[in-house]
């Protein structure tokens, strides 16, 4: 009974904080009106393969939260060593010890960033694929590559979509401007 | 010994005094190392030329430790030698001085800009910050590395610019012409800087948390949990930026339509701000004046003060932890783990927070 009250006092914080205060690159909502389900979405670090993807993420908040880890996984495909198909996360907190290090310590916001750190830095050593883990470790090229058209592929199709209309609406404008632009190019040379 | 320092010769029969030369990338520097009476290498004395000393100053604590772990002198000298290596090559302390025109001319320089416009000299007069306010009343500071061969050479121009900018430099130029090509391309920016200052004021920016001058994205808040990450282009701040949305897909997919359907909305007469507005057709909610609340009273488990009447009083003793939790919640994460330990009624385990020791004790109320 009193578990119960913990997580819900706790699960509001927590709720309000990300709204507030999320941290870079991530964003966390409520999915419905179930506290205890929420959704999520990672966008792949400047320099990684998934680079511009928006990546999806589902939270199921377990019954004795925050005794026990969240359980998260990837909706969005991603090609990643500790990443499996059905988008299961290989990361030690989120297990609980002694196998993992989950702590109350932690919250959500501090495990996406996690998460989100495990996207640019993937861990070989603890693989969930392992081909994929052995192609990170001795064809980095190739893993970049197959992890990018992945990101290309499932992660910015609406991006993509939005970018051509914008594009061509932007390009349409820099041509009606151009008369403008070479005017002060002129006069800057 | 002779084979790796050909000319450090040993000066005395017992082997305790080598004077001479140690020869690296073609320059001899003189030294003398003189042990102690029980030949321990580790209290040796090295005495070094002043030359020698002004590379390796930088290097005393790893010339030493590599002293204290070379198993004998052959081997320090060759420790001694790859550290010299380093030494030169990072830095510049055999160049001499610049020439005292470069002080005459650079002070020249600095009176005819205003010694008003400097706002940072350092001690050796080679770098030196201007600052500029440009027509919108912003402060942009220009940091220049000036060369030794200035004012033949460019100086170093750093700037907190969107965009690249090099200076155009000729032996005639002064720091009066850096001044005037920053001024002007601070007002082909003003634009920009203004469309972005409008967003910093009037919305509730995520991201980044501090702006630099050179930032062109934003994450700015639409709602709950609902944000918007433009990213303007600082050559047409007019434009419409690059945008995508975050957060649940009801939500972003009407504001995604919205920003296809109404495109033909955005005119460029218009503020960044006002056209986002109006193509987006929303108000965009100020920071949220709710100051952040202060988390170190709260039990550090289920983020609350109260929990069913109970306060936190369990603390952790860690002087540089301190974190308090309720009775119940450090009894239901302790009693998990493998790692605790219960004696009668006390559990022995670790904080959660910082994993030093800690103890509850469980008084007789209900757990």
């Amino acid at each position: 009974m009193q578990s119960k009250m913990q997580r819900v006092s706790r699960l509001k914080r927590e709720l309000q904080l990300l709204n507030k205060e999320p941290p870079p690159g991530v964003t966390c909502w409520q999915n419905e009106s179930n506290m205890d389900d929420l959704r999520a979405q990672i966008i792949g670090g400047s320099g990684s393969p998934y680079e511009g993807g928006i990546f999806n993420l589902e939270i199921i908040v377990p019954e004795r939260y925050p005794f026990e880890p969240p359980k998260i996984r990837f909706l969005t495909p991603i090609y990643h060593p500790n990443i499996d198909s059905a988008g299961r996360i290989c990361l030690d907190i989120l297990k609980l010890p002694p196998k993992g290090a989950w702590r109350p310590a932690l919250n959500i916001s501090t495990v996406l960033t996690s998460i989100q750190l495990l996207m640019s830095e993937p861990n070989p050593d603890d693989p969930l694929m392992a081909d994929i883990s052995s192609e990170f470790k001795y064809n980095r090229a190739v893993f970049f590559s197959n992890a990018r058209k992945w990101t290309e592929k499932h992660a910015m199709p609406q991006a993509q979509g939005l970018n051509k209309e914008s594009q061509e609406t932007t390009h349409k404008r820099k041509s009606a401007e151009i008369p403008e632009e070479a005017k002060k190019f002129a006069r800057e040379t | 010994m002779l084979r790796q320092c050909p000319t450090l010769i040993p000066q005395d029969l017992q082997g305790r005094v080598y004077d001479g030369f140690l020869s690296v990338q073609d320059k001899d520097f003189r030294l003398r190392v003189i042990l102690p009476e029980d030949l321990q290498l580790g209290n040796a004395k090295i005495e070094c030329s002043w030359k020698l000393k002004k590379v390796l100053q930088a290097y005393d604590q790893i010339v030493k430790q590599r002293l204290q772990h070379s198993i004998n002198l052959e081997s320090f000298m060759m420790e001694l030698k790859t550290i010299l290596e380093v030494a030169l090559k990072n830095t510049n302390a055999l160049q001499t001085p610049p020439a005292p025109q470069y002080y005459s001319c650079l002070v020249k320089d600095i009176e005819s800009l205003g010694w008003d416009k400097l706002s940072f000299v350092d001690t050796e007069l080679s770098m030196i910050q201007i600052k500029i306010e440009d027509t919108s009343g912003r402060d942009h500071l220009v940091t220049l590395k000036l060369n030794a061969k200035y004012p033949f050479e460019a100086p170093d121009c750093c700037v907190d610019f969107p965009i690249p900018f090099t200076i155009s430099w000729t032996p005639q130029s002064s720091l009066l012409n850096v001044y005037k090509q920053v001024s002007s391309a601070l007002e082909s920016l003003k634009g920009f800087w203004d469309a972005l200052d409008e967003i910093d004021q009037k919305t509730w920016v995520l991201e980044p948390e501090k702006p630099l001058r050179s930032s062109t994205m934003r994450r700015i808040v639409i709602g709950n949990n609902v944000s918007i990450t433009i990213d303007l282009d600082p050559k047409h701040p007019t434009m419409l930026p690059e945008c995508y949305f975050l957060g649940a897909e009801h939500v972003v997919n009407p504001l995604r339509e919205k920003l296809n359907s109404n495109i033909h909305l955005w005119d460029p007469e218009n503020s960044l701000l006002q056209n986002l507005k109006d193509v987006l057709e929303i108000e965009f909610p100020s920071r949220s004046s709710v100051e952040k609340s202060d988390f170190s009273m709260d039990c550090g488990i289920c983020y609350a003060y109260r929990l069913d009447s109970a306060i936190p009083d369990q603390v952790c003793d860690d002087p540089r932890c301190g974190q308090p939790f309720h009775q119940a919640c450090l009894y239901e994460w302790l009693r998990g783990l493998p790692s605790s330990r219960q004696s009668f009624n006390i559990i022995y385990g670790e904080c959660p927070y910082c994993n030093k020791p800690i103890t509850l004790k469980m008084s007789n109320k209900k757990p």
